[in-house]
C-alpha cells in the first residue's frame, strides 16, 4: 500500500465512521416512533418503488421534473463510478475499472464520462431554475441548495480534471471519454508529465474530499432524501384513502399526538424524506390563500422537533420544544392545525409519498381529546353532533321535511334494495333538499328499489373524525353500524362525498362491509344500463365541473360525474384550470365548514374565481358542502344572476324524460 | 276458570294513551299508592297491571290527560249493566273528609288580591300597573279588595300612583334599609305583611327583581308560586287559574295552588294590558314597619351602573334584533336598520354575508359560527336564511322576514314575512312606528 | 370547602314538537340533556374550583337516568356527583324540589363546609327560575340571582363579590358566604370534556341518595309536597308563516300590517 493510500484509508475510514455515526444518530430517533405495519404486500411496495422512486413518476409530472430525473439517474450511475473510485483509492493495486475486459471497461468509461457531463448540465439548469424561476415555496437559492449544487458541480469538475489529466498523460484512452478527452485537449495539452501528475493528484484528492464531504453533509441537509426517498416510496401507504387508525378508549391511554415520538415511525421517517420541493405547498388551498398553514413546513417542523427533542426523549428526559404551540421552527402553531381542509392535495403531489394531513389530524386529536382545545365555533358543532347527531342541532323530526311533496318509503329489510342515506345537509339545508328531491326523482324514474331511514338517520360523523374528535366519532360510528345491521342494510346510496367516504372507508375499520355508492356513480350506471333516459338539459349553458376532494382525490371517482353531465347536456363539461387529481378544494372539508376563516383570502372565493375564468353559466358540483361554498362564493362575487350552481342530480333530473 | 267465578265489578287497569305523556316529572308514579308505576327512560310511565288497583290517582294528577282506565270488551259489558246501581252510590262519595274541611277553613282566613309594586330608585316598573289591571278583575270576581304593596325608601308617592291604577288600599313600608333592592329585607318585609293581613292572591312582575323576590317569599311562606303567567282567572273554590307556557313555549299549562295561601304568581311585563290611569282615585294607606336594621343585612350593593347608556352592544342578550344580510346591498344601508332597531329598543345584528362583505363587525354575526340568539323579536332583512344562519336565530319568539325572493328559505321559519325590497320596507316600518307614536304622544320603548 | 352546582336533566325542548291536530307533544326520540343554563352553572362552579381550590360537587334530583347527566358533569371536571332519586321525589314543583336540594346541600355541608351553591338561571322545561331562590331561602344563604360575573370569593373574610344583571342595570354586590348564586348564560363559555376525563367519569361512582338516606317528611316532597298542581295542558296557537300584504308593489301597506301584528302580539309598545 502506498503512503497515499494509507493517508486516504485513514481519511476514508474517518469519513465513513463519521457518516455512520451521523446516520445512526438520526435514524435511531425514528425508532422512537410508535409501531406501524408497513411491510405488507411486499410486491406491490417494490412495484411502487420502481415506478415512483426509480421512474420518478410524480417528479416527472411537473416542470423541471426531467432535470431531477436526470440528476437522479446520474447519481445512481455515478454511484458505481464513485464506489470504484473510493475502493480504487484504498486498494489502488487491486481495484480499477481498467482491470475489466476492454469492452466493459470502455463502455463504462464512456457512460461515466457522458453521465458526469449530463449531471453537470443538470446542476447548471438547477442553478438557473432556482435563481430565475423559483416557485414561491422552494425558497430559491437557499444556502442548502447552493452548497449541495456546488458540491455536485465541484465533484463533476474534479472528475473531468482527473480524467482529463489521465488522458493527457496517456494513462487512459481518450477515445472512450469524449468529455474528459475534450478537457485534456483544452486544458492539459501543453503540460509536462510532472505537472500533469500534480494536477491528477490534486483533482483526485479534490474528488475524494468533496465526495466524502458530500456524504457527511447529507444527513444534515434536506438532501437526506437521497438516502430516505427510495425507502419512503417503498414504505408508502398503499391504501388510497388516508384514514387514521382507530383509537382505543381505555383508561390510562393518551390520545392523538402531542409529542413527536407519539407519531408512528413512518410519520417520523416521512419528515426525513422531504425534498423540500414545495409541491405540497403549491397545491395546498390554505397556503395558496395566504394562511399560515404550509404542509411542507408542518413536515419540516416535525423533523426539526424530532432532531431537537428526540435525543432527550431517548434519554427519558423532558422535551424542550413543544410540538404544538410555538411559532418557532420545530413547533407548529395551533391555528395552523385548524386550517387544513384535509383535501389531500399535498399527499397527492408529494413525490416521496409523505402524508401531511394525517399528521395534522393526529395533532388535532391531541388538542381535542387531551386538552379540549379548539376554535370556539366548534363547541356548538361538537355538542350538536353528540346530542342531536347533526351538525346544526336541528330536531330529528325535521329529517323528513324534504319529502313533503313526494312520496317516500321507509327502508324495509329484504324488501328494499338500497338505503338512500340522505345526509344531514340533504335533510336540513333548504338548498341541498332540492338535490335530495332531484335524486329521489331519478331513483323513481329508473325504478330503483330504495327507501330512507327518515328521522332515525344519524350523522355519519365525517366532520368529527377530520377534526380529531375521535371519541365522539367512535360512538357515532358504532351507533350507525348497529343501526345498519339492525335494519338489514347492505347497499347505501349517498349524495354527499363525505358520507360516502365515511361509510365506505372509515366504517370499514369497524368491520362494516357496506356497498356504498355515490349518486354520481349510480346515475352514470343507470344511464349506461339504459334504465335512465336523459333528454338534454339544454338550458344550462356552459357547464364547468368541480371535483370534490372526497370524491376525486380520496376515492378516485372522476369520470362518472363527467359522463352524467355529458349525457344530460349533450356536451362534455368544461374543465377548470385545476381538475381531476389536481382539483382545488372548495374550502369546506376537514371540518372547515364549521369554522370561520379569518386569515387570508377565502378558499371558496379563490375556487369560484377559477371557475369564473371559464365563463360558465352553470357550475356543477357533487357535494352539499361544495354547493354551499360555491353559492356563497358567487354571492361574494355578486354574480348570482349570471351563474348558478347545480348538483349533478339536479342536472340529471332536468334532463329526465 | 274465569267462567266459574261470580260476577264481580271489573276494575280495569290504568293505561297510558300513546303519545300524550309529556314526561312531566313522574307525577303519576308519585301519586300511585301501590307502586304500580315504573318510569321508562323517556320519562313515561309503565303500568304494572298486576299491581294496579285502578284507584285513578294517577289519572287525576296527570296534567296531560295521558292516562285512562282500560277495560276489556267483556268487562265493559258487565260494567254497563252495573252502571245503574253504581249511580246511587256515587252521591255518597261526595262526602267531605274532616281533614279537607279543616283545610278549607284555614284557606278562608285569606282574603284580598295584592300586587307588589316594583321600583328601582323610586322609579316604578310598569308591569306593576299592568298587574293592578288584571288584579282588579280578579278582586271584582272574588268580591274582595285590590291592594298594592309598596316597599322602598321615600316611595309614598307610589301608593297614590297605585290608587290611580285601581288599588283601593296600599300597604307601605318606607325605610332607608329598602333603598337598594336586596332579597333578604324585602322578602322578610313581605312575609311580615302577608302573615299579618293574609291575602289570598299575590301578584308580582316576572322581572329580574320580581322573580328573585317571589321565589324567596313563596319558599318562606311554603306556598305555591306560578311563574310567567300569561293568563289569570278565578275558577271553582275561589282558586286562581294560572296559565303559563312551559317546555320552551311548546305547551301551555293551567296551574292551581289549591291547598296553600296566598296563591302567588308572576307575570311578564307587557303581557297584561295597561289599565287606564285615573289620578282622581283615592285609597287608604296602611303604614307598617319591620324591625330590620341596616346592620342586620350583610348583603351590600357596592355599585349600580346603567348599561343602557354605556352603548355596549351584546346581540346574544338583546330582546329585539334587526338583522341585515347580503340583501342590504351596501354598508350605508345598515343605518336604516339601526333606525328601526332604535325605535324597537333593539340592536342590529347580521348574517355572515354582511361580515364577509365588510359591512358589519364579526361580533354582530348570528349563526352557526357566530352568536346564538333568542330574542323576543328577530327581524331578518335581506337574509336568505341559509341553514348556517337559521340555527343561530330559530329559537326567537317571533321571526319577521323581509326579502325580495318569495322562495328564500328564511320564510320557512318566519312568523311574518314581507316579500319586498328591504330598502323600501324597513324605512316604511320605522316611519309607521314614529307616526303612531306621534299620534299617541308617547316616547317609545321602555324596558 | 365545597362549591355545589345544581343541575337538572331536561327533555331537549328545542326538539319537542306539538302535533298540530291532536295538540299533544311529540317526544319520540327527544333526548334528555343537561339543562343548558345549568351547563353554565356547572362551568362557573368548576372555575371557582380552579380559582380557589374548592371541591366541586354536583347534585341533581331526578329519575335514575339522570346518572347520564351527572357523568357528563364529572367528565367536565366535577369531583363528586350526588343523585337524588326516589319515587317519592317525583312530580315535585319548585317548593318540593328546593326542599330536597336544600336538604342534600345541608347533608353535604355537615361533611364538608359549603361555600357557594351555583344554580342555573332557569330550566328549559319548567322554566320558573324559582328553585335557586328556594334553596337560598331554605338554607339561609345569601341569594344572588342573575349573576353575570363573580368578581371574587374571599374564603377568609367569608365574602363574595359579584355582578348582577338586572334589566338594563348592572349591580355589583357583596354578600357573606355561604351564598346561592344563580347565573345567566352570558357568564361564561362552558368547557368541553377531555377524553381521559370522560373515561374516568364512565367508571366513577355516583352517590345515590333516596329518601331512605334523606329521611324527609313524605308530605313535604314530591307530588304531595307540591303547593302547585298542574291541571290542564294544551298547546298554544301559533302564527307560522304568514305573508303580509304585497311588499313589492305596496311596501307601506305591508309595513302597516306588520306593525299592527307586532302591537297585537305585545312585541311593540307605543
Ligand atoms: C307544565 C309545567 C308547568 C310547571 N309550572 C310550575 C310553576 O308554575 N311553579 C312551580 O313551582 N312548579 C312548576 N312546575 C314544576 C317545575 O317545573 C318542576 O319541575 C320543578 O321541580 C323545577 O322547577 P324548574 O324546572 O322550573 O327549575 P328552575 O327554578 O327554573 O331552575 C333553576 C335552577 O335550579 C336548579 N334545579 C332545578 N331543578 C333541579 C333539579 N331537579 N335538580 C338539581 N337542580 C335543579 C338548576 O340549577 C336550575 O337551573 C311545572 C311543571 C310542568 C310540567
Ligand atoms: S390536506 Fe389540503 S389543506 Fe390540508 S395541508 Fe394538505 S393540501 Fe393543505
Ligand atoms: S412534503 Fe413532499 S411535496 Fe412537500 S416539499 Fe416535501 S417532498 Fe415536496
Ligand atoms: S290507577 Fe292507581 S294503582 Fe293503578 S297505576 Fe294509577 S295510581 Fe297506581
Ligand atoms: S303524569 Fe302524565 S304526563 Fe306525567 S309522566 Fe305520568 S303520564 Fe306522563
Amino acid at each position: 500500500m502506498s503512503s497515499n493510500a494509507i493517508i486516504f484509508a485513514i481519511v476514508f475510514l474517518a469519513a465513513m465512521a463519521l457518516f455512520a455515526w451521523s446516520s445512526f444518530r438520526r435514524f435511531r430517533l425514528v425508532a422512537l416512533g410508535r409501531p406501524e405495519d408497513r411491510f405488507s404486500d411486499l410486491l406491490k411496495r417494490l412495484g411502487g418503488m420502481l415506478v415512483y422512486a426509480f421512474a420518478q413518476r410524480r417528479v416527472l409530472s411537473r416542470p423541471f421534473g426531467l432535470n431531477h430525473f436526470v440528476l437522479f439517474w446520474c447519481f445512481l450511475i455515478l454511484f458505481l463510478a464513485n464506489t470504484e473510485f473510493l475502493f480504487g483509492g484504498l486498494f489502488p493495486d487491486y481495484v480499477s475499472l481498467s482491470r475489466l475486459p476492454d469492452g466493459a471497461y470502455h463502455t463504462l468509461a464512456f457512460i461515466f464520462d457522458v453521465v458526469s457531463a449530463l449531471a453537470l448540465l443538470a446542476v447548471v439548469v438547477a442553478f438557473i431554475r432556482r435563481a430565475a424561476f423559483a416557485s414561491p415555496h422552494i425558497g430559491g437559492l437557499s444556502r442548502d441548495a447552493v452548497t449541495i449544487l456546488s458540491l455536485v458541480a465541484i465533484l463533476m469538475i474534479a472528475f473531468f480534471g482527473l480524467h482529463g489529466g489521465k488522458i493527457a498523460l496517456g494513462s487512459e484512452p481518450a477515445a472512450y471519454m469524449p468529455v474528459s478527452g475534450f478537457v485534456a485537449g483544452a486544458f492539459f495539452s501543453g503540460a509536462s508529465a510532472g505537472s500533469l501528475a500534480g494536477y491528477i493528484n490534486f483533482f483526485w484528492w479534490l474528488h475524494a474530499i468533496v465526495l466524502l464531504g458530500f456524504l457527511n453533509y447529507l444527513p444534515y441537509s434536506k438532501h437526506m432524501h437521497i438516502l430516505t426517498a427510495v425507502p419512503n416510496c417503498f414504505f408508502r401507504n398503499l391504501s388510497r384513502v388516508k384514514i387514521l387508525p382507530r383509537e382505543e378508549f381505555k383508561k390510562g391511554n393518551t390520545f392523538g399526538v402531542g409529542q413527536v415520538n407519539e407519531f408512528t415511525w413512518k410519520g417520523l421517517f416521512d419528515s426525513y424524506s422531504c425534498t423540500e420541493c414545495g409541491r405540497c405547498s403549491d397545491a395546498c388551498p390554505a397556503t395558496f390563500t395566504g394562511k399560515p398553514l404550509d404542509p411542507r413546513l408542518v413536515i419540516h417542523d416535525i423533523k426539526m422537533n424530532l432532531l431537537k427533542n428526540g435525543p432527550l426523549i431517548a434519554r427519558k428526559k423532558t422535551p424542550v420544544l413543544p410540538l404544538i404551540g410555538d411559532d418557532k421552527e420545530g413547533s407548529i402553531a395551533e391555528e395552523v392545525l385548524w386550517e387544513c381542509t384535509t383535501c389531500g392535495a399535498c399527499v397527492e403531489v408529494c413525490p416521496v409519498f409523505i402524508e401531511h394531513f394525517p399528521r395534522i389530524i393526529d395533532m388535532r386529536r391531541y388538542l381535542v381529546e387531551m386538552h379540549a382545545k379548539f376554535p370556539e365555533e366548534l363547541l356548538t358543532l361538537f355538542d350538536n353532533m353528540e346530542q342531536r347527531s347533526n351538525p346544526w342541532g336541528i330536531a330529528p323530526a325535521e329529517r323528513v321535511k324534504w319529502a313533503v311533496d313526494i312520496e317516500v318509503k321507509p327502508f324495509e329489510a329484504d324488501k328494499t334494495e338500497y338505503l338512500f342515506f340522505v345526509g344531514c345537509a340533504g335533510a336540513f339545508d333548504a338548498r341541498t333538499r332540492r338535490t335530495t328531491v332531484a335524486l329521489a326523482q331519478i331513483l323513481e324514474a329508473s325504478g330503483v328499489s330504495w327507501g330512507i331511514l327518515g328521522r332515525d338517520e344519524l350523522c355519519c360523523g365525517d366532520s368529527l373524525r377530520r377534526l380529531g374528535n375521535e371519541f365522539v366519532f367512535d360512538n357515532m360510528a358504532r351507533e350507525n353500524i348497529k343501526l345498519f345491521a339492525d335494519r338489514g342494510i347492505k347497499k347505501v346510496i349517498t349524495q354527499c362525498p363525505h358520507c360516502y367516504s365515511t361509510l365506505k372507508n372509515d366504517y370499514r375499520q369497524y368491520g362494516a362491509e357496506l356497498e356504498v355508492i355515490h349518486h354520481s356513480e349510480l346515475i352514470a350506471h343507470l344511464i349506461q344500463e339504459g334504465r335512465l333516459k336523459l333528454d338534454g338539459a339544454g338550458d344550462l349553458g356552459r357547464v364547468v365541473f368541480h371535483d370534490s376532494c372526497y370524491l376525486g382525490r380520496h376515492n378516485m371517482i372522476y369520470e362518472a360525474p363527467r359522463k352524467v353531465i355529458t349525457s344530460a347536456t349533450g356536451q362534455e363539461p368544461t374543465e377548470m384550470a385545476r381538475h381531476h387529481a389536481k382539483s382545488f378544494c372548495c374550502g369546506a372539508g376537514g371540518g372547515r365548514m364549521w369554522m370561520e376563516e379569518p386569515i387570508g383570502k377565502h378558499i371558496n372565493v379563490a375556487r369560484v374565481e377559477e371557475a369564473l375564468e371559464k365563463d360558465p353559466e352553470t357550475i356543477c358540483v357533487c357535494c352539499p358542502y361544495c354547493m354551499i361554498m360555491f353559492e356563497d362564493g358567487l354571492k361574494d362575487k355578486g354574480v348570482t344572476e349570471k351563474v348558478k350552481v347545480l348538483d349533478l342530480a339536479e342536472v340529471a333530473a332536468r334532463a329526465l324524460k | 276458570m274465569t267462567e266459574e267465578k261470580r260476577v264481580k265489578k271489573p276494575r280495569g287497569v290504568a293505561r297510558l294513551i300513546p303519545g300524550k305523556c309529556i314526561a312531566c316529572g313522574a307525577r303519576c308514579q308519585s301519586a300511585c299508592p301501590k307502586d304500580a308505576i315504573e318510569m321508562n327512560e323517556k320519562g313515561e310511565p309503565i303500568i304494572l297491571v298486576e299491581k294496579c288497583i285502578s284507584c285513578r290517582k294517577c289519572l287525576k294528577v296527570c296534567p296531560a290527560d295521558a292516562l285512562e282506565i282500560y277495560f276489556t270488551p267483556e268487562e265493559r259489558k258487565i260494567l254497563a249493566e252495573m252502571e245503574a246501581r253504581a249511580k246511587a252510590a256515587a252521591a255518597e262519595a261526595e262526602k267531605m273528609s274532616a281533614e279537607e274541611a279543616a283545610l278549607l277553613a284555614k284557606l278562608k282566613e285569606y282574603r284580598g288580591v295584592w300586587v307588589f309594586v316594583e321600583q328601582i330608585a323610586g322609579e316604578p316598573a310598569e308591569v306593576s300597573w299592568e298587574l293592578l289591571g288584571v288584579g282588579a278583575d280578579l278582586a271584582r270576581t272574588l268580591g274582595v279588595e285590590l291592594c298594592s304593596v309598596v316597599i322602598g325608601d321615600k316611595v309614598e308617592g307610589l301608593c297614590y300612583e297605585s290608587f290611580a291604577y285601581g288599588a283601593t288600599k296600599s300597604y307601605l313600608i318606607d325605610d332607608p334599609v329598602f333603598h337598594y333592592y336586596r332579597t333578604e329585607p324585602y322578602y322578610k318585609a313581605i312575609c311580615y305583611l302577608v302573615e299579618k293581613y293574609k291575602p289570598e292572591i299575590m301578584l308580582m312582575g316576572a322581572t329580574g327583581l320580581g322573580r328573585d323576590l317571589a321565589g324567596a317569599v313563596a319558599t318562606k311562606l311554603q306556598t305555591g308560586l306560578t311563574a310567567d303567567c300569561t293568563g289569570l282567572a278565578i275558577g271553582e273554590n275561589r282558586n286562581l287559574l294560572q296559565t303559563r307556557p312551559a317546555f320552551g313555549g311548546n305547551i301551555m299549562a293551567t296551574i292551581l295552588t289549591e291547598r296553600t295561601r296566598p296563591q302567588m304568581a308572576t307575570v311578564r311585563p307587557h303581557v297584561m294590558p295597561m289599565p287606564k290611569k285615573d289620578p282622581s282615585r283615592r285609597g287608604e294607606i296602611v303604614r307598617e314597619s319591620v324591625p330590620i336594621r341596616e346592620d342586620d343585612i350583610a348583603v351590600k350593593v357596592l355599585e349600580v351602573i346603567d348599561e343602557r347608556k354605556a352603548g355596549e352592544v351584546d346581540v346574544a342578550a338583546a330582546e329585539v334584533i334587526v338583522s341585515g344580510g347580503r340583501g342590504m346591498c351596501a354598508k350605508e344601508n345598515f343605518s336604516i336598520l339601526q333606525e328601526l332597531a332604535d325605535e324597537l329598543g333593539g340592536v342590529v345584528g347580521c348574517s355572515r354575508g354582511a361580515v364577509e362583505a365588510g359591512w358589519m363587525p364579526a361580533e354582530r354575526q348570528v349563526g352557526q359560527t357566530g352568536k346564538t340568539v333568542r330574542p323576543k323579536l328577530y327581524i331578518a332583512c335581506g337574509i336568505s336564511g341559509a341553514i348556517q344562519h337559521l340555527v343561530g336565530m330559530q329559537q326567537s319568539d317571533i321571526i319577521v322576514a323581509i326579502n325580495r325572493d318569495r322562495h328564500a328559505p328564511i320564510f320557512e321559519v318566519a312568523n311574518y314575512g314581507i316579500v319586498g325590497d328591504v330598502l323600501e320596507v324597513v324605512p316604511a316600518l320605522t316611519n309607521r312606528i314614529r307616526e303612531l307614536r306621534a299620534k299617541e304622544g308617547t316616547g317609545g320603548h321602555r324596558g | 370547602m365545597l362549591v355545589v352546582a345544581c343541575v337538572k336533566q331536561v327533555p331537549d325542548t328545542t326538539q319537542v314538537e306539538v302535533d298540530p291536530t291532536t295538540g299533544t307533544l311529540k317526544r319520540e326520540g327527544v333526548p334528555f340533556i343537561m339543562n343548558p343554563f345549568d351547563i353554565h352553572a356547572l362551568e362557573e362552579s368548576l372555575r371557582l374550583k380552579d380559582r380557589y381550590g374548592l371541591r366541586a360537587v354536583v347534585v341533581s334530583m331526578g329519575p335514575p337516568s339522570t346518572e347520564v347527566t351527572l357523568r357528563k358533569a364529572l367528565a367536565l371536571g366535577a369531583d363528586e356527583a350526588v343523585l337524588l332519586s326516589d319515587r317519592a321525589f317525583g312530580g315535585a314543583d319548585t317548593l318540593a324540589t328546593s326542599l330536597v336540594l336544600a336538604e342534600a346541600i345541608r347533608r353535604l355541608d355537615e361533611r364538608e363546609e359549603v361555600a357557594v351553591v351555583v344554580c342555573g338561571r332557569q330550566t328549559i322545561d319548567g322554566d320558573t327560575a324559582q328553585v335557586g331562590p328556594g334553596i337560598a331561602t331554605r338554607l339561609g344563604y345569601s341569594q344572588l340571582t342573575l349573576v353575570d360575573r363573580i368578581d371574587e370569593v374571599d374564603l377568609r373574610a367569608r365574602k363574595v363579590r359579584a355582578r348582577r344583571k338586572v334589566g338594563g342595570w348592572h349591580e355589583t354586590v357583596e354578600a357573606p358566604l355561604p351564598a346561592m348564586i344563580a347565573v345567566v348564560r352570558e357568564i361564561n363559555r362552558p368547557r368541553y370534556p377531555t377524553v381521559p376525563r370522560r373515561l374516568m367519569a364512565e367508571e366513577a361512582t355516583i352517590a345515590l341518595w333516596n329518601n331512605e338516606v334523606m329521611k324527609l317528611d313524605e308530605n313535604k316532597i314530591g307530588l304531595k309536597g307540591s303547593a302547585t298542581q298542574v291541571r290542564r295542558i294544551f298547546s298554544p296557537e301559533r302564527a307560522k308563516g304568514e305573508i303580509l300584504g304585497d311588499g313589492l308593489s305596496n311596501p307601506e301597506e305591508a309595513a302597516h300590517l306588520l306593525i299592527g301584528k307586532l302591537i297585537e302580539k305585545d312585541i311593540l309598545y307605543l
